[in-house]
Formats: C-alpha cells, sequence, structure tokens
C-alpha cells in the first residue's frame, strides 16, 4: 500500500514537473475575472493569437511557446498570488498587467525572479520608480496621456479644467499629473472631484461641476462609472467639452452612457480599427475569438511578439541576455514602433484623441 | 438538516479531546509546515505563508467575536494601521522595521480604544454595522490622505535585517510568518484560559449579569479590541515587508469579511478550528481556481449552510 | 472650487447652488427612505437588523432589469417600461424576501444574536456573490431611455426624471403610511413591534404578519433599485453594498422602527451628503466617511434617533 502511494505521488509530481519535450511557457498576468475582465479576457486572446503565429512560423528558438494564465483580478493581493504562480510555473516571461494598483506589487516577484515583464497596458508612473529593472512597458505612460489631453484642451481653447478620479491607483495618479501640468501651463483646475466606487449618485460632483462651470471636464477612470458620470452631467446640463482618460475607451461606455456620449472626447492608445496596419490582426483574432479585438489587443499582441523577438535575438532564454535585448529593442508593432527610454517607458507617446459619434468611437479631426 | 455529514465531523473531532492527542496533532502541524517549503516548492510556500497570514489575522478576531461575543465587521482596520504604520515609518522616516513595531502596536492600541468606545452601549446588530464604518473609514483615509501614499498606496518598502540576515526571500518570510503564528496560538491558548478569558465568556453570554458579578464591562470589552487590534496590526506590520507594497484595495470590507469567514467557518472560539478556517479561506482559491467565479459564491453559501445547521462552525465549541 | 463663475454673463449664486443641492439631496434622500423602511419595518416585528437588504435592493435592480429588456420591445424603453418593471420587481422580490426570512431566519429565531446576524450577513453574501457570478462582475447598462427633459427655473434644473422619481418614491411612502395606519396587517405590525408575545397570546397570526413585512419591506427595496437602475444608467452586483449602510444610517437618524423616522432620517441623510461635500475640507473624496461619521455621531449620541421611541432597552 505504502509503495503503491510512493509510487503514484512519485509520478504526479513527475507529471506536474512539467513536460520534458521542447515547449517554452509564456505567462500571461489579466484580469480574466473581475471587474475588468473584458479587458482582461481580450489581452489574453491577443497574446495566445501571436503565440499560434509564432508555433505556426516555427516557434522560439526551435522551440514550440504555450501560455499559463495568472488571473490578477485587478487587485494587487489577487495579482501577487497570480505573479508567484507564474514565477513558479518555469516561464520564460510574462506579457500583459492592465490594472496598474495590481500591477505594481507583481514587479517585484518578477524582478526577484528575473523573469522579463512586457506590460502591455498598464500605465501609471508609479510603476517607473517600483521597475527593478526587468520590465518594459509598452503602453505609453500617464505622462505621456496628459501631454496629449493638454495639447488637445488647448487645441479647442479651454482655459478651464474639471478633474475627476476614482481613488485608485491609475485614476488618481493621472488626475494629479494633469493639475499639474495644467496648472503649470497657466490654466485654472476649478474642480477636483473622487468618483467612489460603488456610488452611483453623482449628484453633488455634478452640481459643483455645472456651477463652477469649467470649459471643458476630464474623467480620468474607467468606462463603466464614466458612463454615469457622463449621463448625469448631461442630464443637469452641463454642455462643456467631456473627455476621458484610456480607461475609458471601451465600446460599453456608449451603452451605459446613451446618446450623453455623443461628441465625448477620449484619449486612447490606439484602437485596433484605427491602425493602418491591423486589417489582418482584426480578421485573425475576429475568427479566433468570434468577435473583434478590444481596446488593448493590438498592444498585448505585439507585446507577445516583441517577447518573441528578444529571445530570439538573445539566443537563448537567460534572463539578462533576453533583458538586453528587450532595451534594444527597434521593433515594427502594429500599434507603433517599439523603442524604449533608459526608463524601460516607451519611447514615444502613443495616444490619439477619439470622439464619440453615432455610439462609438471614431478617430476626431 | 444535515446529520449524517456532522455525525461524520463530530467522530473525528470527538478523537482530539484529550489534551495531548492535541499537543500531538500541534506537533505534527508545525513539523509538517517547516518542511514544507522544501518539498513543495516557491508557489506553495507563498500561499502557505498567506494562510499563517491568516491565521494569525483569524486568532486576533477571534478574540473580538470569539472569545467575547463582539461581532466586529471593520476589523482591516487594525489591519491597516499596522500596515501602514510600518510602511510610512520606514519608508518616508527611513526607521529599521523593529523600531517601527512598537509604533505599530502603540497605534493598533489607540485604534482599539477609538473603535472599541462608541461601541460599549451598542447592541450587536449596531456595533456590527458601527465597526464596519470604521472599517471604511480607515479605508477612505488611507485612499485619501498624502502620507499613506493615496490610492497607490507605499511601494519599494525595505525588507528588515535581523543580526545580520536579510529577510527577503519568500522562503524567509514563511518561517518568520510560522514563527508568528505559532505566538499568536500560544497567546490565544493563555488568553483562554486566564481571568480575562472568563470575563469575556461572562459578558458574551449576559452582560447584565456579569456587571452584577463585579465584572468591569468597559475594560474588558475594550480589553478585547485592544489585544485583537495588537494581533491585527502585527499580521499588517510583517504583510507590509513581506510584500513591499501597500494599497487601500487590501483593507477593505471584503478582506474584514473574509477574516470573518476563517473564524467561523472552522468555529469560533476555538483555536485548532480557527487556524482550519484560515487555511481552508486561502487554499480554496488556489485549489479551486478552476471554479473562477464561482470561489466567493461557494464561500457564502457554505458560510449560509453552516449558519443554519451548525452555528458553532465545522468545529463545534465544547460545553458553550 | 469658485461659487459665481460667468456663464454668458450670468452667474450661478450661491443661492441657486443651495437649491440645486436641495433638489440633488430630495432625489438621493428618496432612495434612502425607500430602503430604510425596510429596514425599520423588519426591525420592528423582528428585531432584527436584516444586513442582507442593501442586497435585495440590487436584486430589485437586476430583476427590474429583465423586465425591462422583455417588455422594452412593446411599451419603449421610457417610463413605462420602467413602471412596469418596476412593480414585477417588486413583486418578485418581495417574495424573495418572505423566502429569505422562512428559510435563513425563521430557523435561528431562538439561536444567539451573533448567530443570526452572521446569517443575515450570509444571505447578503449569497445574493452578493450570486449576482458576481452571473454578471462576471461587469456592470449591466438598464437600458432605459428617461430623455433629458426638464424644468429651467434661473439656474436650477429639474428635470423630469427627478420630479417623477420623487413623486413615485413619495407615493409610495404614502400607500405605507397608508396601509400601516388603516389596515388590520398594519396595527398588527404596529403591536408586534411592542411587545410579540403578548400578541401571540392574543391570537394575531405572528408568522403571517411578519411575513408581510418582509415581503412590504423587500417590495420597497426592489422599486428603489429599479428607479435608481433606469435612473442613474447601469446595476451592478455591488451596489447594495454602500447604500444599504446610508440606508440604515437614515433609519437610525429618523429612529429605528419609526415609518415616518425613516422617511425623515431618508431625507435628512440625502441633503446632509449633498451639502456636506460643500464644505471647505470635506471634498467629494470624503463623502462616505462624512456618512460613516453621522452615523458615528448619532448612534453616540443620540441612538435612540430624532423619532424614535426612548427605550430602556439597551441599542
Amino acid at each position: 500500500m505504502k509503495l503503491t502511494t510512493l509510487l503514484a505521488t512519485t509520478a504526479i509530481a513527475m507529471a506536474l514537473a512539467g513536460p520534458a519535450y521542447a515547449e517554452m511557457k509564456i505567462g500571461i498576468l489579466a484580469p480574466t475575472t473581475g471587474s475588468e475582465a473584458t479587458y482582461g479576457q481580450d489581452m489574453a486572446n491577443a497574446v495566445n493569437l501571436a503565440i499560434s503565429e509564432i508555433n505556426a512560423a516555427g516557434g522560439v528558438l526551435g522551440e514550440q511557446l504555450s501560455s499559463v494564465i495568472g488571473d490578477d483580478g485587478c487587485d494587487p493581493q489577487q495579482a501577487v498570488n497570480a505573479a508567484s504562480k507564474l514565477a513558479s510555473s518555469d516561464v520564460v516571461g510574462v506579457v500583459g498587467g492592465y490594472c496598474s494598483g495590481a500591477t505594481v506589487p507583481t514587479l517585484k516577484i518578477f524582478g526577484d525572479a528575473s523573469i522579463p515583464f512586457v506590460i502591455t497596458g498598464a500605465n501609471s508612473t508609479k510603476l517607473i520608480p517600483a521597475n527593478p529593472g526587468n520590465a518594459f512597458m509598452i503602453n505609453s505612460t500617464g505622462n505621456d496621456q496628459v501631454a496629449k489631453a493638454i495639447e488637445y484642451f488647448n487645441s479647442v481653447g479651454a482655459k478651464s479644467l474639471a478633474i475627476v478620479n476614482q481613488g485608485d491607483a491609475y485614476s488618481q495618479d493621472l488626475a494629479d499629473l494633469t493639475k499639474k501640468d495644467w496648472e503649470a501651463a497657466g490654466n485654472t483646475v476649478l474642480a477636483f472631484e473622487v468618483a467612489n466606487k460603488g456610488e452611483q449618485d453623482y449628484s453633488a460632483i455634478v452640481t459643483a461641476i455645472r456651477s463652477a462651470n469649467p470649459d471643458a471636464v476630464f474623467w480620468t477612470a474607467y468606462y463603466a462609472d464614466g458612463g454615469l458620470l457622463i449621463r448625469q452631467l448631461r442630464q443637469a446640463g452641463y454642455q462643456g467639452t467631456i473627455a476621458v482618460g484610456d480607461g475609458s475607451n471601451s465600446p460599453e461606455l456608449f451603452s451605459i452612457a446613451g446618446s450623453a456620449a455623443e461628441g465625448v472626447i477620449g484619449f486612447s492608445n490606439p484602437i485596433a480599427e484605427f491602425l493602418p496596419g491591423a486589417k489582418d490582426f482584426i480578421a485573425d483574432y475576429t475568427a479566433a475569438n468570434g468577435s473583434p479585438p478590444g481596446p488593448y489587443a493590438p498592444l498585448a499582441y505585439d507585446g507577445m511578439h516583441l517577447l518573441a523577438t528578444a529571445i530570439e535575438a538573445a539566443g537563448s532564454t537567460d534572463p539578462a541576455a533576453i533583458n538586453a535585448a528587450l532595451m534594444d529593442a527597434d521593433y515594427p508593432g502594429i500599434a507603433g514602433q517599439i523603442t524604449f527610454t533608459p526608463e524601460n517607458t516607451l519611447a514615444r507617446s502613443n495616444f490619439v484623441v477619439l470622439k464619440g459619434n453615432g455610439g462609438k468611437w471614431g478617430l476626431a479631426q | 438538516m444535515a446529520q449524517p455529514r456532522s455525525n461524520a465531523f463530530n467522530n473525528i473531532i470527538a478523537q482530539f479531546d484529550e489534551p495531548w492527542k492535541r499537543y500531538a496533532a500541534f506537533a505534527v502541524i508545525v513539523a509538517l509546515l517547516l518542511i514544507a517549503p522544501i518539498s513543495l516548492g516557491p508557489y506553495a510556500t507563498v500561499i502557505l505563508t498567506n494562510a499563517l497570514l491568516y491565521v494569525v489575522l483569524a486568532l486576533g478576531l477571534n478574540v473580538v467575536v470569539g472569545y467575547a461575543g463582539l461581532l466586529d465587521l471593520g476589523y482591516a482596520a487594525f489591519f491597516a494601521v499596522g500596515a501602514y504604520t510600518v510602511g510610512i515609518l520606514t519608508h518616508t522616516f527611513g526607521l529599521d522595521f523593529w523600531l517601527t513595531l512598537p509604533f505599530a502596536v502603540g497605534a493598533a492600541m489607540i485604534a482599539g480604544v477609538i473603535i472599541g468606545t462608541p461601541t460599549l452601549r451598542l447592541r450587536s446588530d449596531y456595533l456590527a454595522i458601527v465597526t464596519l464604518g470604521f472599517g471604511e473609514i480607515v479605508r477612505f483615509s488611507a485612499r485619501n490622505m498624502e502620507i499613506t501614499g493615496g490610492a497607490s498606496g507605499i511601494s519599494g518598502i525595505q525588507q528588515p535585517w535581523l543580526f545580520g540576515w536579510h529577510i527577503n526571500t519568500p522562503f524567509e518570510f514563511y518561517y518568520v510568518f510560522v514563527v508568528l503564528a505559532i505566538i499568536a496560538v500560544i497567546v490565544s491558548v493563555r488568553l483562554q484560559h486566564s481571568r480575562l478569558g472568563r470575563a469575556w465568556l461572562y459578558v458574551r453570554h449576559d452582560e447584565d449579569a456579569a456587571e452584577a458579578m463585579g465584572i468591569d464591562t468597559v475594560r474588558v470589552k475594550l480589553a478585547a479590541y485592544v489585544i485583537g487590534a495588537i494581533f491585527g496590526s502585527i499580521s499588517g506590520a510583517f504583510f507590509a515587508v513581506n510584500l513591499g507594497a501597500i494599497s487601500p484595495e487590501s483593507f477593505s470590507f471584503q478582506q474584514s469579511v473574509l477574516i470573518l469567514m476563517a473564524v467561523i467557518l472552522g468555529g469560533m472560539g476555538k483555536i485548532p478550528g480557527v487556524i482550519l478556517g484560515a487555511f481552508i479561506v486561502v487554499l480554496a482559491p488556489e485549489l479551486l481556481r478552476d471554479l473562477g467565479e464561482y470561489r466567493l459564491l461557494l464561500f457564502a453559501v457554505g458560510l449560509l449552510l453552516i449558519m443554519l445547521f451548525r452555528p458553532s462552525g465545522i468545529w463545534p465549541v465544547r460545553g458553550k | 472650487m469658485t461659487i459665481g463663475v460667468r456663464w454668458g454673463n450670468l452667474c450661478m449664486s450661491v443661492f441657486d447652488i443651495f437649491l440645486q443641492q436641495l433638489v440633488n439631496g430630495l432625489v438621493l434622500g428618496s432612495f434612502y427612505a425607500l430602503v430604510a423602511l425596510g429596514y425599520t419595518m423588519i426591525y420592528g416585528v423582528v428585531k432584527l437588523l436584516n444586513f442582507a437588504h442593501g442586497d435585495v435592493y440590487m436584486v430589485g435592480g437586476f430583476v427590474g432589469f429583465l423586465v425591462l429588456s422583455v417588455v422594452a420591445p412593446m411599451v419603449g424603453p421610457g417610463w413605462t417600461g420602467v413602471a412596469v418593471s418596476m412593480v414585477v420587481a417588486m413583486i418578485a422580490v418581495g417574495c424573495l424576501g418572505v423566502v429569505i426570512q422562512r428559510v435563513a431566519y425563521q430557523p435561528m429565531l431562538n439561536a444567539p444574536r451573533l448567530s443570526i446576524l452572521i446569517t443575515a450577513l450570509a444571505v447578503s453574501l449569497v445574493l452578493q456573490n450570486g449576482v458576481l457570478t452571473l454578471t462576471h462582475g461587469q456592470y449591466q447598462p438598464m437600458g432605459a431611455d428617461l430623455g433629458f427633459g426638464g424644468v429651467n427655473l434661473g439656474l436650477l434644473f429639474i428635470s423630469y426624471n427627478q420630479m417623477i422619481l420623487v413623486g413615485t418614491a413619495a407615493a409610495l411612502m404614502i400607500a405605507l403610511e397608508l396601509f400601516v395606519s388603516r389596515t388590520q396587517y398594519g396595527r398588527a405590525m404596529r403591536a408586534i413591534s411592542i411587545d410579540k408575545d403578548m400578541c401571540r397570546l392574543m391570537g394575531i397570526n405572528v408568522t403571517a404578519v411578519i411575513a408581510v413585512t418582509f415581503f412590504i419591506g423587500s417590495a420597497l427595496a426592489a422599486a428603489a433599485g429599479t428607479m435608481a437602475g433606469a435612473y442613474y444608467g447601469s446595476v451592478w452586483y455591488f451596489m447594495g453594498f454602500l447604500i444599504g449602510i446610508k440606508a440604515f444610517t437614515a433609519a437610525v437618524i429618523g429612529g429605528i422602527g419609526s415609518i415616518p423616522g425613516a422617511m425623515l432620517g431618508g431625507l435628512i441623510l440625502g441633503l446632509l451628503e449633498s451639502f456636506g461635500t460643500q464644505i471647505p475640507g470635506i471634498g467629494s473624496e470624503w463623502k462616505d466617511v462624512f456618512s460613516f461619521a453621522v452615523l458615528i455621531l448619532v448612534l453616540v449620541l443620540k441612538p435612540t434617533g430624532l423619532l424614535g421611541k426612548s427605550e430602556q432597552e439597551r441599542m
């Protein structure tokens, strides 16, 4: 009895220890459950699409790729568990990261395990100082978004702004940065409000904004509550410009805000349908998943290809070599050229300005 | 009623009623814990560390809920106090971690008094909501203030040094938490059998009678909060340096509920049950990962079933 | 935050803002009052704070959404559709309330207080996580199209929706008041809240009255949930949490166990919240802290609330 148990346990342990055949594992860190699940699922799909393309072309260094998903649920604690799981799954690299607040604590884990981490969504500036050196952000950071936003507000002659965030790491960071740069340019912030998640009634904020009557309102948080705020602003009669950040670039914004979202401005990383080189990607993604790619799919797709290219360039799975290859990367992604600054952030701004038109996003002229 | 199930459990539990058997079981478990990281690998180590963290937290809440009968729905506030005290003092002011521990304990005591005092004359329903309110107040304060790092929290917290030994790998933190958990168990046991523990028992059963007997219910209840707070705060302190980064999301109502579930699922007032509850609460999501979004629902249903069919939790309290 | 700004050549004066916040407070307060009534009524008959009440509100919102998606093709997504959804939701969720009472609370009547409370918490979590699982945690747009029309009184803007909302809430509350004061059930409810055992001895069917109480309380919460979904735009599995606590605060302010108290408390809390964020130093990020602080202060300083009875019994 004991011997059989021992043998059985050993067999199971060996099976769990990983396959002996040539296969390289890539970790995907994304919120596949929770409030941001649509984004997370979307990212995972895009990475898997990239992996299937790479495998069809012969794999990386002669080996086929497979993916392991770490679900961070947009929650820091869960993210830590997911990251630990990935770190101990013998992954060669990790692609993903959407919620900045959840991604920050994972940096240390991947850093300690020396696993290269290509961050395709999270872009809070708080990630930069926490980066142990092996994480690479391919989504333009908050700094770039603020620059784009201010550029736009200037272009429409706005002089006063109301900024509303949701009290989470990403939106608060974006709001603070915007306020700082906006005021430094000599303009005014007439209202700086926080909408608590779970509240549906923003009437106090709406009244404050209406009474201050700024030229524009900038919502820096996610789409679900952004939709509510836009609706309530328009219902209350606010007529100025309403702009949202890239956490609200989901098409779902329109179903929640309804007709109030007409003309809303969005600052976003490139959505697939506006990318010149993404036609094939859209077709392949839709064929594989039954629905078109979401806003963060192109970046996740690029991130996987970037990692694969770096591993090839490094010639081995040695983390230091992959790191060096990533630092020198000059990769033509479908979302734009990818090169890195010394801080491992994207060397150019990939933000575009969108405008709500007929119930969906279009490029603002 | 689920009679067959309870009988089976009863039989297993009945095996451990003699003290020597319990000590032996405890020793075996500690031995297993000590060799676990080596045999199970880094991922399991991280999960087990988490479980041990919840053991300490659950034992702390058990003092408040299980011993003193005060339904605290905002226990995460004490957890936050410890974590942020350490985070701020080490990161912003550069203090050594071990020096910050007395501050964490002090802050916990103050928090325990602040949160406990308004609830002294309240009945359990109101007490529950007030403590919930305090939990939320602490979380919002952590989110809104600059000194706590706002919504992004505090990151880059340095790992501690102990006589030249730098505690910074999951492996090393695991053993630190094993020690913490053992201390927590010992303290809980001593408390239960102390005069204070008996006073809590009387107050829990009939407060007016306890007053008549000469027990100072105010001091006794506050003592429960303060001691529970200290457990929570110490957990928070080590949580902060283990993770290296803390943010307000870790101290939400959901966290308080999770700790409460650990206390109840295992059995209020009974230490082995609470430990079991903590392991259930941490291990189940990892083992049931495939069930994804059903996890929380299963916990909730489990909690409801236990309350309906076994009001004293999985592990019954002998001689209520 | 400036309070007088040029909008064309007009200025929104302090008075205008005051009036606007008054309107906001009334709308908000109506929701709080509807949910607070359920708390207070249930507390009156079973002396239990029904933790799950906030989540009953949430389920009401979802049922409303489901019904609306069915009837919208027929009667349109406007107020007619919402009204139908509301009525159906009230009935359905009222029944749910009775089921919860029978299944979860009835067996626990003689258990220790702590156990009942935890059971109520468990019910709340089951409802919440059940809906979480079904909706994958996503916000569900309600699909109601209520239009943006309204009345302009100077710079004060009151939308038609707001008027309908407050009007409906008021109508429901008046109906409740009539029920409680004029009918047999209503009298029995009040009697039970004073002395339950006496009522049993006098032949009152306590069980039935408790069931009716849960039905009505839950129905009111469901009405609030449906209207909230339609007015604000979406429903979410977690939307019951905050309103549960706020409604409880309202019930406490007004005096738990008192029906007029719940209505009054709801209004007061709504107004407090709307005006509270105007206080310098308390920005919108402290709004909820403000409400919790009010709750704690009331419980410490005047636990029986404004209209509650001064009982000798420990609160």
